[in-house]
């Protein structure tokens, strides 16, 4: 393999892996954006979204609705968490999302534990998905082409959301000032509940991309917060644009760490975020709190 | 929240003490454990409560703590009482350089900065095999030096509970000394107390410093309970597990967060015996706990007396 | 007080005759507790939920049967979510509060290593069922401490004899960068210098990896003959997934340790062709294991799979053990495990005394589709005898 493959093929793992990385870490940050919350229950939000994601296909056989169901499970379930728990705690202080929500990840993975039992789950991809590409003479997965493609898409929806919408202009008048906005007539509860429960959709909807790839089993959640937290950390609370720029930065940091130095790889991520934090303590894209 | 009344604290520190003679074995062996983390929890709520620094890290010093005693007691022989206290000092003199990064910063950023130290150490000790034993982590671990009295289980117990009772004073003290009044100065308004000639960056440290040095006194003590050291001890999910002691018992209360401790443990501890799913009644308990006892137990217990 | 202590030996006297009579009656009915902290919740729940399930049956077969020395079995199942802290404190309070002086079933082996050193003080032995680091039988020994089940070294041995009539002979190594990996690698490459054919290199990942792509890339690179992978679980599942995708097993054939349904079979189709050593498969034809097989498959609707099976093995073992020794202490017991011979689902066994060890058969299984089920499966390709596979006393390698 010449050295431009190379580089291409890495390019190419690497925008998958950030893609996939967006979509977890995007939920994370419009709820600490919108909410000031920081959510513990993203990871098995996550993790819910892959085995609701497998059940789907395999009762139903397709995969295209396992991308549906799995975030939507995940909405009403957000959804109802906001409306019974977080929304009697907006007046109180940080520590206690932390403690609730903490209490919903424990709560959460125990309930998918008891309801798909402790093994693996999996679904294969469906034919169309599962071939490949030959980029520059290697093969390629269409599936990780796919994956690059719904980041992208993902992005720029949400970003024409943000910007173009009624809904989007709220939502980034509720993150600047949340007493303004409720004085001047709108309802941010509302907007609270709407936010948490499409930021719980975005976690699950990783997870049931991701299921291809890992299959879903119990020990997902815990692994993919930290690099999830790492992303929001580095780009900013609270910035799309930083999760975005965060999300593809640890991606290639790691495709590449792990192809070039394997034996640092492990606190490299860390390093990374130390590197910006230290520098830049509201991350790259994000305002000092 | 007004501290309670560091007399009663002592009585009750000295209570459980005592009780080593008095509980069946088992039970003891339970209680020393729950006393260590009793310890690691007053030490994280002089950061949370007292400077309201949040650490998603204190993993970091706890789990350094017990390395260093682990390995001081391991390879030299140093006796325990020492290798704490070296173990503690080693882990403070850390603290220095870590502290001056984090503290610079608040809320959430000081979190995650001291998360991301934690998960360094995690690192550095898987890879550095041939001092830190990788993955397997120390064992045989010994209790170095100690006379048998002090050794066994009652002995070591009531080490522990004298090293909790010493901590306790140590960090009441601090947080009614003028020093400490500055902390709550600064955590109160910053501007004000900048302006009334304190640097709230060195202040912070000074708490910053005084926290780890308390966390690593807690981890070499549970490198000598356990005999054993590994790198979970870094995990992430430790630093979750004493925040939410912090919380759970009521932050900034001293106490409380001891009490804290000793709540999710036994609650852990007796709901796993009792069920496999144990996750999701402690989930669900947690959620009950924040939404109707705002300010932990300690608010509860202020609230019924 | 005084009154208590001056009546103390006349209540002993009279109680003494009756207690006698008492104790003997009670241990013969009384229930033998055996302690299984194992992983029920966390990362490791797949396996721990197989020690669980293999104990249950087997104490369901011993009980109908009677029990063992006239005793019911029961067991004390305790959940340390696989980190050594817990299972430290429920091994413990099974030792101090319930008795317990048999301990079986640690998933992870930082558990059964912080374990182990406490044996002599509780006065407690241990049979291993999972735990496949080396060290356990070398250098962290401990007299109180078994293996039953195949070590890693052993899986890999047998691999390596079975790869010396391979037309390959240059290898690449991945594994995640943690202890069993680690040594893993290290005594494959050592068993390949052996037989004449040479390592090309090796990368370890680090822990928590989930996007092999990266690691995948690296091996096209390398570019050599056969593939050795030491991964297990979720981190083997994934990497088997993710290497079908980039269509690798075409370019090169993979081979393992030891090939385990619980990662293959939520790998699909993605393992057909995996070769490598076993610890246990349902596929191993031989009596005792058949009617095990049997037995499982009416109780639970599943096929056991590796840690069913090794489970099992232990359970045998340790009645086995008692049965000898006409006795359930722990030093009768002990004495009895060196030099036990019996044969078992996996065939003769026998536990050297020297290191606890069990000497047993190496198998080398494929995953392949069968007829008759749903997913790919293991099928025996090759058995070698104990001698072969087994490592040296007290070494964890085979130089």
């Amino acid at each position: 393999m010449d050295p431009l493959t190379l580089f291409t093929l890495q390019t190419l793992n690497a925008l998958s892996l950030s893609a996939l990385l967006f979509f977890i870490s995007l939920g994370l940050t419009l709820i600490f954006g919108i909410m000031r919350v920081v959510n513990f229950a993203h990871g098995a939000l996550f993790m819910l979204g892959a085995y609701v994601g497998v059940a789907t296909q395999t009762a139903s056989g397709s995969f295209l609705l396992s991308l549906i169901a799995a975030p939507l499970a995940a909405a009403v379930l957000g959804l109802a968490f906001e409306r019974c728990a977080l929304s009697r705690l907006y007046a109180r202080e940080h520590s206690a999302f932390l403690l609730v929500t903490f209490g919903l990840a424990l709560a959460l993975t125990e309930a998918i534990r008891l309801i798909w039992g402790a093994d693996a789950r999996q679904a294969e991809l469906p034919d169309s998905l599962s071939g490949i590409v030959f980029v520059m003479d290697e093969p390629f997965p269409i599936y990780r082409l796919l994956l690059i493609g719904a980041g992208l898409a993902c992005a720029l929806l949400c970003w024409a959301g943000l910007q173009r919408t009624r809904l989007g202009l709220l939502l980034r008048a509720a993150s600047q000032n949340p007493t303004m906005t409720a004085a001047l007539g709108n309802d941010v509860g509302r907007v609270r509940a709407a936010v948490f429960a499409m930021a719980c959709a975005l976690a699950a909807l990783g997870g049931a991309l991701a299921a291809p790839l890992l299959s879903a089993s119990l020990g997902l959640g815990s692994n993919v917060i930290i690099d999830a937290f790492v992303i929001v950390m580095i780009g900013g609370m609270g910035s799309f644009l930083g999760t975005a720029a965060g999300s593809l930065l640890v991606g290639f940091a790691q495709t590449f760490g792990n192809y070039y130095a394997p034996e640092l790889a492990l606190g490299m991520t860390y390093a990374l975020m130390i590197a910006v934090l230290v520098v830049r303590p509201g991350g790259l894209f994000g305002r000092v709190e | 929240m007004r501290p309670a009344d560091p007399r009663l604290v002592l009585l009750l520190i000295a209570l459980a003490g005592v009780l080593a003679f008095v509980l069946p074995g088992h039970a003891t062996t339970l209680l020393t454990e729950a006393l260590i983390l009793a310890l690691f929890a007053l030490s994280l709520d002089l950061l949370v409560g007292h400077a309201r620094l949040t650490s998603f890290g204190h993993a970091g010093p706890w789990a350094l703590g017990a390395y260093l005693a682990g390995a001081m007691m391991l390879s030299w022989g140093v006796p325990l009482p020492f290798a704490v206290l070296l173990a503690g000092l080693g882990t403070a003199a850390l603290a220095i350089p870590i502290g001056w990064l984090c503290v610079r910063t608040g809320g959430v950023t000081f979190a995650m900065l001291s998360l991301a130290f934690a998960q360094l150490g995690y690192a550095v000790v898987v890879k550095w095999n041939a001092v830190t034993g990788g993955s397997d982590g120390l064992a045989g671990i010994p209790r170095a030096g100690l006379p048998d009295v002090l050794a066994g289980r009652e002995g070591y117990h009531l080490l522990v509970a004298v090293f909790l009772a010493a901590a306790y004073l140590v960090a009441h003290g601090f947080i009614t000394s003028p020093l400490g009044r500055i902390v709550a100065a600064v955590r109160e308004n910053e501007q004000r107390a900048e302006a009334l000639g304190h640097d709230p960056r060195r202040i912070r440290l000074t708490v910053f410093v005084l926290s780890y040095f308390l966390a690593g006194i807690a981890g070499a003590l549970y490198a000598g309970f356990a005999g054993y050291v590994s790198p979970e001890l870094f995990f992430w999910t430790v630093s979750g597990h004493v925040l939410v002691m912090v919380i759970l018992g009521g932050a900034g209360t001293l106490i409380g967060p001891m009490l804290g401790a000793l709540v999710f443990f036994y609650a852990e501890h007796e709901l796993s015996a009792l069920t496999e799913s144990w996750g999701l009644f402690l989930g669900l308990l947690f959620i009950l706990v924040v939404i109707f006892a705002p300010r932990g137990l300690m608010g509860l217990v202020r609230r019924t007396s | 007080m005084t009154q208590r202590i001056a009546r103390r030996p006349l209540a002993a006297l009279l109680a003494a005759p009756a207690l006698v009579g008492v104790g003997t009656a009670r241990a013969q009915g009384q229930p033998l507790k055996i302690g299984v902290p194992t992983a029920m919740t966390g990362t490791w729940a797949a396996l721990g939920s197989q020690v669980v399930r293999s104990c249950r049956l087997w104490q369901k077969a011993m009980n109908a049967e009677g029990g063992l020395l006239g005793r019911p079995i029961e067991f004390l199942f305790e959940d340390t979510q696989g980190t050594p802290a817990n299972c430290l404190r429920k091994a413990q309070e099974m030792v101090e509060r319930d008795r317990v002086n048999i301990l079986l079933g640690l998933m992870a082996s930082s558990e059964a290593l912080a374990v182990m050193p406490k044996l002599a003080e509780w006065n407690a032995l241990f049979i291993s069922s999972v735990n496949g680091a080396g060290s356990i039988t070398a250098e962290s020994w401990v007299p109180n401490a078994f293996r039953a089940n195949t070590s890693g070294p052993m899986g890999a041995r047998a691999l390596a004899l079975w790869l010396r009539n391979s037309p390959q002979t240059d290898f690449f190594s991945l594994s995640l960068d943690y202890s069993w990996g680690r040594s893993s690698v290290e005594t494959f490459e050592g068993l390949l210098r052996g037989i004449g054919k040479r390592s090309i290199g090796n990368v370890f990942a680090p822990v928590g990896t989930r996007d092999y792509s990266s690691f995948i890339t690296r091996v096209r690179q390398a570019n050599p003959q056969a593939l050795y992978i030491a991964l297990t679980g979720d981190d083997g599942t994934a990497f088997l997934r993710q290497a079908a995708q980039y269509r690798l097993f075409e370019r090169m054939p993979v081979v393992t340790e030891t090939v385990d349904m619980l990662f293959t079979r939520p790998a699909g189709e993605a393992a057909i062709g995996l070769v490598g050593g076993s610890r246990y498969s349902f596929a191993y034809d031989i009596p005792a294991n058949n009617t095990f097989v049997s037995r499982f498959r009416a109780e639970y609707n599943d096929l056991p799979d590796t840690y069913d099976g090794e489970q099992w093995q232990a359970c045998e073992v340790l009645a086995a053990a008692i049965r000898k020794a006409g006795s359930t202490e722990t030093p009768q017991v002990v004495a009895a495990l060196r030099d036990l011979e019996l044969n078992s689902i996996k065939g003769p066994l026998k536990i050297r005394a020297c290191d606890g060890q069990a000497e047993q058969q190496g198998f080398v299984v494929r995953v392949a589709r069968r007829e008759g089920f749903p997913y790919p499966v293991p099928d025996v390709i090759s058995t070698f005898t104990a001698a072969e596979v087994t490592p040296a006393c007290r070494a964890s390698n085979f130089t």
